[in-house]
């Protein structure tokens, strides 16, 4: 199984066809994988933070982006009943004075990204978020699996 | 073999030798540079005297990150258009990056994924002394940034071997991942990174930067604000997942040296917004 690997940066969202393969790297930012699993399309929105207030960096932020990748998908003639969600990332610092703004980005990133999806009618299959550690995620576009590697360990997401 | 690897680190650093080396002339420049009463032809015929540092500062120079516009195409005009802080700045990236972008596998960081991660550390620092109007500060934070990491070059290797059991440490006794490093290995890539400085004979705020960027509670005092300053952009950029490794974000922010930066809670968050741009810009050096 031959894939083409496709890095998508911070703050950047992609889309890509079967033989293709996303992969981002994660720490607080959450990444957004939606697949179709009829057309064997799908994309990626790496996020920085929840929401845009405004921005026109439509990329960097969850409420703004998740809309934008799905109508990519939408253009290429994907179908909302045949597209599902897995999200990842959303990590915290291991020690960090939680009051301050910036030491809840993990929380509210995974929060808002889930109600944006559900806002959109797009399903949530698996999470794999919270807790302190990096995460490089891997988005095959053949099946739509996803492998989340973290702190050394491998674990793959198959449901689609 | 706990014991084992402690005893291999002990000798690696009483021997030095197989700390990583550079040429010998960037302490010269870095030295010279901090001497109120340097003259700025002998720094340029230091850096004539090695052709190509020549051509690779005169590269950098003209790189978008750095370039005021004209090109620029002989050293003298580097250090009259860029001044002489810029043109040591120049050197450290020119000369450190071999040492810097290979993969750092205990670490879990591919070819570059450390460089990129150093740049970025470095070039948000340096906004973040500006913005306070700590310019005097803005090339120690630059240049401590682009090595903050450096004891991990050599650390690597025995983390592979012992990356279970340093988290294991992390989890049951609640405690960082560098305190863990030590717990395990005897040393962390602060201790190693500072023996590395020691053997380049680099001044003692870098050192400062290095041995003390995930503890600024520790610091010397004289250096306290320059090390807080790389500790919050390091912490800010791990958080946005550029350079962040198997560690992951098993670090610490801390607050009294949020405070010593004066950065308030919402800049905080401001400079977490620009990483992507900051890494653009690290990605053009």
């Amino acid at each position: 199984m031959a894939n083409e690997l496709v890095n998508v940066g911070v703050a950047q969202l992609k889309i890509g066809t079967s033989e293709q393969m996303l992969r981002t790297i994660l720490g607080s930012c959450v990444g957004i994988c939606i697949y179709d699993r009829n057309k064997k399309i799908g994309g990626m929105a790496h996020i920085l933070l929840p929401e845009a207030l405004g921005s026109n960096q439509i990329e960097k932020y969850a409420d703004t982006a998740i809309p934008a990748l799905i109508n990519l998908l939408l253009k290429q003639g994907c179908k909302k009943e045949f597209m599902s969600a897995k999200i990842a990332g959303g990590a915290s610092m291991f020690k960090f004075k939680i009051s301050t703004s910036l030491g809840q980005i993990g929380e509210r990133n995974i929060e808002v990204s889930k109600d944006i999806l559900k806002k959109a009618g797009i399903a949530l299959l698996c999470e794999d978020t919270g807790g302190s550690t990096g995460r490089v995620i891997d988005f095959f576009l053949n099946d739509g699996h996803l492998k989340v590697k973290a702190g050394g360990v491998e674990q793959n997401y198959y449901k689609v | 073999m706990q014991e084992q690897i402690k005893q291999r680190l002990e000798n690696i650093i009483s021997t030095m030798t197989q700390l990583p080396s550079i040429p010998d002339v960037v302490s010269r420049i870095i030295n010279m540079v901090n001497d109120p009463n340097v003259d700025f032809k002998a720094v340029a015929d230091e850096i004539a005297k090695d052709q190509s540092l020549t051509t690779n500062i005169l590269k950098l120079c003209n790189s978008a990150y750095f370039s005021k516009g004209k090109e620029i195409v002989s050293v003298d005009r580097a250090i009259v258009t860029l001044g002489l802080k810029e043109i040591k700045d120049i050197v450290v990236l020119v000369t450190c990056r071999n040492v810097l972008d290979k993969p750092i596998l205990g670490y879990d960081l591919a070819a570059g994924e450390m460089w990129t991660h150093n740049l970025t550390v470095a070039i948000l620092a340096k906004k973040m002394a500006m913005d306070i109007k700590r310019k005097d500060l803005a090339d120690i934070v630059f240049t401590g940034g682009i090595i903050h990491d450096v004891g991990k070059t050599v650390l690597a290797l025995y983390v592979a071997n012992t990356f279970k059991d340093i988290m294991k440490v992390t989890q049951e006794k609640a405690v960082t991942f560098i305190d863990a490093e030590k717990d395990v290995m005897g040393f962390n890539h602060q201790d190693i990174g500072l023996k590395i400085l020691e053997k380049w004979k680099f001044p003692d705020s870098l050192k400062a930067v290095v041995a003390y960027h995930h503890n600024p509670e520790n610091s010397p005092k004289e250096f306290y604000k320059a090390v807080s300053i790389v500790h919050v952009a390091n912490i800010i950029t791990l958080m946005a997942g550029v350079g962040i490794g198997g560690d992951g974000l098993y670090h610490a922010l801390n607050p009294d040296a949020v405070k010593e930066t004066g950065i308030s809670d919402a800049d905080l968050e401001k400079y977490y917004s620009i990483v992507p741009e900051i890494v653009k810009q690290a990605k053009q050096i």
